[in-house]
């Protein structure tokens, strides 16, 4: 026991007998709840969408300071509350606890939006998502929204400040231990008392319906009506405006090079026929493995076609193989092109951009982080998104982890 | 000198020594001086930092704290007794010794200014003959508190944060000096009770208006440099909330970092008061010149007038701040050693002929 | 996020320069940082102040979208891109309509595509009115930052009258959106205009003018034209750089080619150079949104519903001009009601991954001011 431990357990034990004792320490408790109410500073945490309306609660027209929530701190040591604005994923939830470890007792969080509360639209079928706040760290309040207003955060605030205002000796001032351990999912526990509020609700609801119907005999309820649905018209699409050159030039060029390499098949354009190839049509050229890095390089130096940057390299799982995908765009002229490589195996590999296109770098990690394809020659091949022990690459298609994932009921 | 007109003593120092032998009422005046020092010191960042919660909030179209007090006059005090009760957190790996005792040396360095400092003719725990010197000396404990916090807290924010503070505030301190240096000069004294009365008369008698065009550089030099001296917006490279999270006070918590929190405001205190004490005439009365109008001046006390004095200069502190980007490190070092001194030493060669050729305004 | 000081943490290319006469160090910058503008994480190798290297850790917010999306229908998956960059989320939605109106073939009237045109422009001037406030607050004007939001407000309150919502928008539908604007909406847009063009004089004298915001920026995190290029950068950052592209004017989609506006381009690629073509940008949005006030048309405000959207098997791209840069989106259909595989290309993963080259020999103070000037959203860049 150290000096917080004198001043909150030994002075009111020696201080409750004596004659008035306990008034005073409930007049001390009073004015200490009342200061800690009215100085929360919270830390600068904010992951995803909530921090804006976070952000927005302590602007100008909303303005937190007004309730003394004035002074956010970026370093946890002098901050009192949490707001957890925005999704927790699994990567983040170790800092989480790390940051609530950091900050000194009596520390208070704030759940703010769907995802802290719950996961909200990120619930079902997400492979790295902490569903909850509430399964890393003890939460106090909860702001529902996706957003939540910045009104509802402020109540949310306010709310909280009633629950410290009421902290006595008994939920004390003392530093806050982890009640629950990490990752238990305490809403299974609080499922039982829901459905027991619920039932006296109901039945609450059920006696003051039938007073009222005792009370006004001749009441009518107000029947719904519901509007009549607008007609919309059917209207044609307008032409794409051109811009670069055109499909089947590009076409042209690449073909004079590479005779084998075709449009990828699609159903609503005819590619068989080269002279199709229309504005609409997505220029998508299907090449093999062999010719991958020759027809980049072509695609990258050809003087007419000047394809100076790489806008994205990634990949789509065709069950018994990935095609890997490159989309090229010129910024002089505005024309883009795809290319498509299928490639195989339980760990396929092709050779990597990154010499040609330096972007190319991170979205072929990414690639290999998601999908598992192995870039040959590329200079930093770790994984991008996820931990480095995550078990397998989640964008493919036999991906399952039922640990991670909760599959969409409907 | 003026010892009639400005007594040097005051009523309950009097009742004192009429009422105790010598020697005891020497003892108990010193008591009562550090007392009433130490309550200004607890009180004045109180009211500093709600001052300043409300004038950054009303810069930006906001209203600041409301809820605790008459427009939230209250907050500091929630502020501090929260501060007061929270835990106080030493990280693994920090030096015990260093990491508690860092707090205390700002605290104590403006808690010793203090006791110099004139806020009225009779209000003023000792007058030091080398005042000055002494202030200059006192204030450079400071940066060992800082440094110290940094060194000690094991964590490379810290200590980032508190190299930049060391190198800038021993550059500055070096202006700062320089700017005494020519009061000390143009006034013939190192006392600040009489550097105050050097500045009787009227308004124009004041040194930012007395020495013609000099003053007021030197008055925007030595504000410049206080504002760098105490690690305020825009030079408080230090704590760079968006750089370094906390700069030097990263790793503190609770009544430690409000240590650091009291000795911030009270420094801004100090700044502002010695500025008065250097420029603005202290806790004197400012005299227009007309009759009635002065008359009415001078009945108001002379602490009155110097609070309102040092409220005006800490009032400039808070609109620097809330209105300027934050300088980087190596400009700030540019504008001290490549701007700010050549201009001091000029200015000081320049109050050396004023001086010597007798160009103040009679 | 401890770091071993022996031992080079991963990412890092040259570990120990053997000229070197001062010990280097890391430092951990993140995923919980004031200045890295959400989770983001750096490791940085410091001699001193000075940068040396910048290895950027992605991850922290990542919510799995791409394979979210591969289990619902069409329609559900508009709210999610909302939740990609969701300072951009009506263009977010726009894109992912397009790309949906592509596969369907079905057309947008005109009243539906000027809504659409001056909502995204209204966002634009939005997403760069809180950059500039975060800018100032990265650089310690912290009363910029509250500059930026009074007017952000006012634009929020119309996006909230329109759709009834402030952040995530969830407004645009393929072939139109999900309901009309009312009859309130041109009038206050008019009124938020004209209060914008005084705004954009005080940002001016707050900021632009002020001697230590100049200094802080000009010359600072310069990223060569070439460079732009190869790491992909687009948006502002391209432009910063000197390349004129703008996805709005290059690439027209929606009604944009009928609309005079031009793109702004920066000279020498710093943040000075990015910082001008942001709130230039800010002027010319303005410019269409006045023009699409003027042409304004009645009518129908989107074409026939669908029960149920299929569309035929192949792969759409549609590409929209956000406030960061280019986001583009890659559809995969199977002919079910779901898509196969849905990509998005999202604007700051890019400009991101271009900080090395940026950041590499200026101080840590203008580390922050360039990962400002990038402008990042990071749920953006994990999706």
């Amino acid at each position: 026991m150290g000096v917080a431990g004198i001043v909150t357990e030994t002075i009111p034990k020696i201080l409750d007998p004596l004659p008035g004792g306990r008034h005073l320490v409930n007049g001390i408790e009073f004015i200490v709840g009342w200061a800690r109410a009215n100085s929360l500073w919270p830390l600068v945490y904010g992951t995803a969408c909530c921090a804006m309306e976070m952000m927005a609660t302590g602007a100008s027209r909303h303005d937190w300071a007004r309730f003394g929530v004035e002074v956010a701190r970026a370093t946890p040591r002098q901050a009192d509350l949490i707001v957890l604005a925005g999704t927790i994923v699994e990567k983040m939830g170790n800092n989480l606890v790390t940051l609530y470890q950091q900050m000194p007792g009596p520390k208070y969080v704030i759940a703010m939006g769907s995802c802290s509360i719950s996961g909200g639209p990120f619930y079902y079928d997400s492979y790295s998502i902490v569903r909850g706040g509430d399964r890393l760290i003890p939460v106090d309040v909860y702001v529902p929204g996706c957003p939540p207003r910045p009104e509802a955060l402020l109540y949310g605030i306010m709310h909280l400040q009633k629950l410290i205002r009421k902290e006595g000796r008994h939920n004390p001032w003392k530093v806050k231990e982890f009640e629950t351990p990490p990752c238990i999912d305490i809403h299974s526990n609080s499922k039982k008392e829901w459905v027991e509020i619920e039932t006296q609700k109901q039945a609450g609801m059920t006696t003051a319906r039938e007073r009222f119907k005792a009370e006004n005999p001749d009441y009518v309820p107000y029947k719904a009506v519901r509007r009549p649905k607008d007609k919309f018209p059917e209207v044609p699409r307008r032409p794409v405006v051109q811009s670069g050159l055109a499909n089947q030039d590009i076409y042209a060029i690449v073909h004079e090079v590479f005779p084998e390499v075709k449009q990828v098949k699609q159903e609503n354009t005819d590619a068989e026929n080269d002279k199709k190839l229309t504005s609409e049509t997505l220029l998508e050229f299907a090449v093999t493995k062999d010719h991958y890095l020759s027809l980049l390089t072509l695609l990258k130096t050809h003087a007419t076609l000047q394809m100076d940057l790489l806008l994205q390299v990634t990949a789509i799982d065709q069950h018994d193989f990935f095609h890997i995908l490159v989309h090229l765009l010129s910024t002089r002229h505005g024309h883009k092109i795809f290319v498509r490589c299928p490639v195989a195996g339980e760990q396929p590999e092709i050779e990597t951009l990154s010499h040609l296109y330096r972007g190319a770098e991170w979205h072929e990690r990414e690639v290999y982080d998601l999908f598992g394809i192995i870039f040959r020659g590329h200079p930093d091949l770790r994984r991008l998104f996820l931990k480095e022990d995550f078990p397998g690459h989640p964008l493919r298609k036999n991906f399952k982890d039922p640990s991670r994932i909760v599959k969409r009921p409907y | 000198m003026n010892d009639i007109a400005f007594p040097t003593t005051n009523a309950i120092g009097d009742l004192v020594r009429a009422n105790f032998p010598a020697s005891s009422a020497y003892i108990i005046n010193g008591i009562l001086g550090i007392a009433a020092v130490l309550i200004t010191v607890a009180l004045i960042p109180v009211f500093l930092v709600w001052m300043e919660r409300k004038v950054a909030a009303h810069f930006q179209a906001r209203l600041g704290p409301m809820r605790v007090g008459f427009h939230g006059t209250l907050q500091s005090v929630a502020d501090g007794l929260k501060l007061l009760f929270k835990e106080v957190l030493k990280p693994a790996g920090a030096d015990s010794f260093g990491f508690f005792l860092a707090p205390i040396l700002p605290a104590t360095a403006s808690f010793l200014v203090m006791t110099i400092i004139p806020f009225d003719h009779h209000l003023q725990v000792t007058d030091l003959n080398g005042g000055v010197i002494y202030v200059i000396a006192i204030s450079g404990l400071s940066v060992f508190g800082i440094l110290l916090a940094g060194w000690s807290s094991n964590n490379k924010y810290s200590l980032l944060g508190a190299m930049r503070s060391g190198a800038q505030l021993i550059s500055y301190e070096i202006s700062l000096a320089i700017i005494m240096l020519l009061i000390v000069l143009v006034s013939g004294t190192a006392s600040l009770r009489e550097i105050v009365l050097s500045q009787q008369g009227t308004v124009l008698d004041w040194w930012i208006f007395k020495l013609p065009g000099l003053g007021l550089v030197a008055f925007i030099m030595y504000l410049i440099s206080s504002t760098a001296e105490l690690n305020r917006g825009p030079f408080d490279i230090s704590e760079a909330e968006s750089e370094l999270t906390g700069g030097f006070t990263t790793e503190y918590s609770g009544i430690s970092f409000s240590m650091f929190f009291l000795a911030e405001f009270v420094n801004m205190f100090v700044a502002g008061t010695l500025t008065t004490t250097f420029f603005l005439g202290g806790f004197l009365a400012p005299q227009i010149g007309l009759g009635t109008v002065d008359l009415l001046f001078d009945a108001v006390p002379g602490f009155v007038w110097f609070f309102l004095k040092t409220c005006f200069i800490i009032f400039l502190f808070m609109w620097f701040r809330w209105s300027f980007p934050r300088l980087r490190v190596d400009q700030l070092m540019e504008l001290e050693w490549k701007v700010l001194l050549p201009i001091n030493i000029i200015v000081l060669v320049l109050g050396a002929i004023f001086v010597a050729q007798g160009w103040i305004l009679p | 996020m401890e770091i071993n000081h022996l031992q080079a943490p991963p990412g890092f290319t040259d570990t120990a320069a053997a000229e070197a006469t001062t010990e280097e160090y890391y430092l951990n910058m993140g995923p919980q940082h004031p200045g890295t503008h959400g989770v983001l994480r750096l490791v940085l190798r410091l001699d001193g102040e000075n940068v040396q290297e910048v290895v950027p850790h992605l991850g922290y917010v990542h919510r799995a979208i791409e394979k979210m999306a591969e289990n619902q229908t069409y329609l559900q998956n508009i709210h999610l891109t909302d939740r990609l960059d969701y300072l951009s989320s009506f263009m977010n939605n726009l894109g992912l309509c397009m790309a949906i109106e592509k596969g369907l073939g079905i057309g947008v009237p005109e009243r539906g595509e000027y809504i659409r045109v001056m909502l995204c422009e209204l966002q634009r001037i939005q997403s760069h009115l809180l950059w500039w406030g975060v800018l100032g607050m990265d650089m310690g004007a912290v009363t910029a930052f509250l500059y930026g939001f009074k007017e952000r407000e006012m634009i929020t309150d119309i996006f909230e009258e329109v759709c009834g919502n402030r952040l995530t928008m969830n407004f645009f539908r393929p072939g139109g959106s999900s309901a009309d604007v009312p009859d309130t909406f041109l009038p206050r847009v008019a009124t938020v205009i004209e209060r914008l063009k005084r705004a954009l004089d005080e940002y001016q004298t707050l900021l632009t003018d002020n001697i230590i915001f100049q200094e802080r920026t000009r010359g600072i995190g310069v990223l060569s034209r070439e460079k732009a290029l190869s790491y992909g950068c687009t948006g502002p950052v391209l432009r910063g750089s000197g390349v004129q592209y703008d996805g709005r004017k290059n690439n027209p989609y929606s009604i944009y080619e009928r609309f005079d506006f031009e793109v702004p381009v920066g000279q020498g690629g710093d943040s000075f150079d990015r910082y001008l073509v942001r709130m230039e940008e800010m002027a010319q949005s303005i410019k269409i949104v006045q023009q699409a006030m003027e042409t304004f048309p009645t009518g129908p405000y989107r074409s026939k519903e669908f029960s149920k959207y299929r569309i035929p098997t192949g792969s759409y791209f549609s590409q929209v001009e956000t406030a960061r840069g280019l986001l583009g989106i890659y559809m995969v259909a199977d002919g079910t009601a779901k898509p196969y595989r849905l990509k998005y290309r999202s604007p700051s993963f890019s400009n991101l991954s271009a900080i090395n080259e940026m950041a590499v020999g200026y101080k840590i103070a203008d580390l922050i001011t360039i990962i400002s000037t990038l402008d990042l959203v990071i749920p953006d860049i994990d999706r």
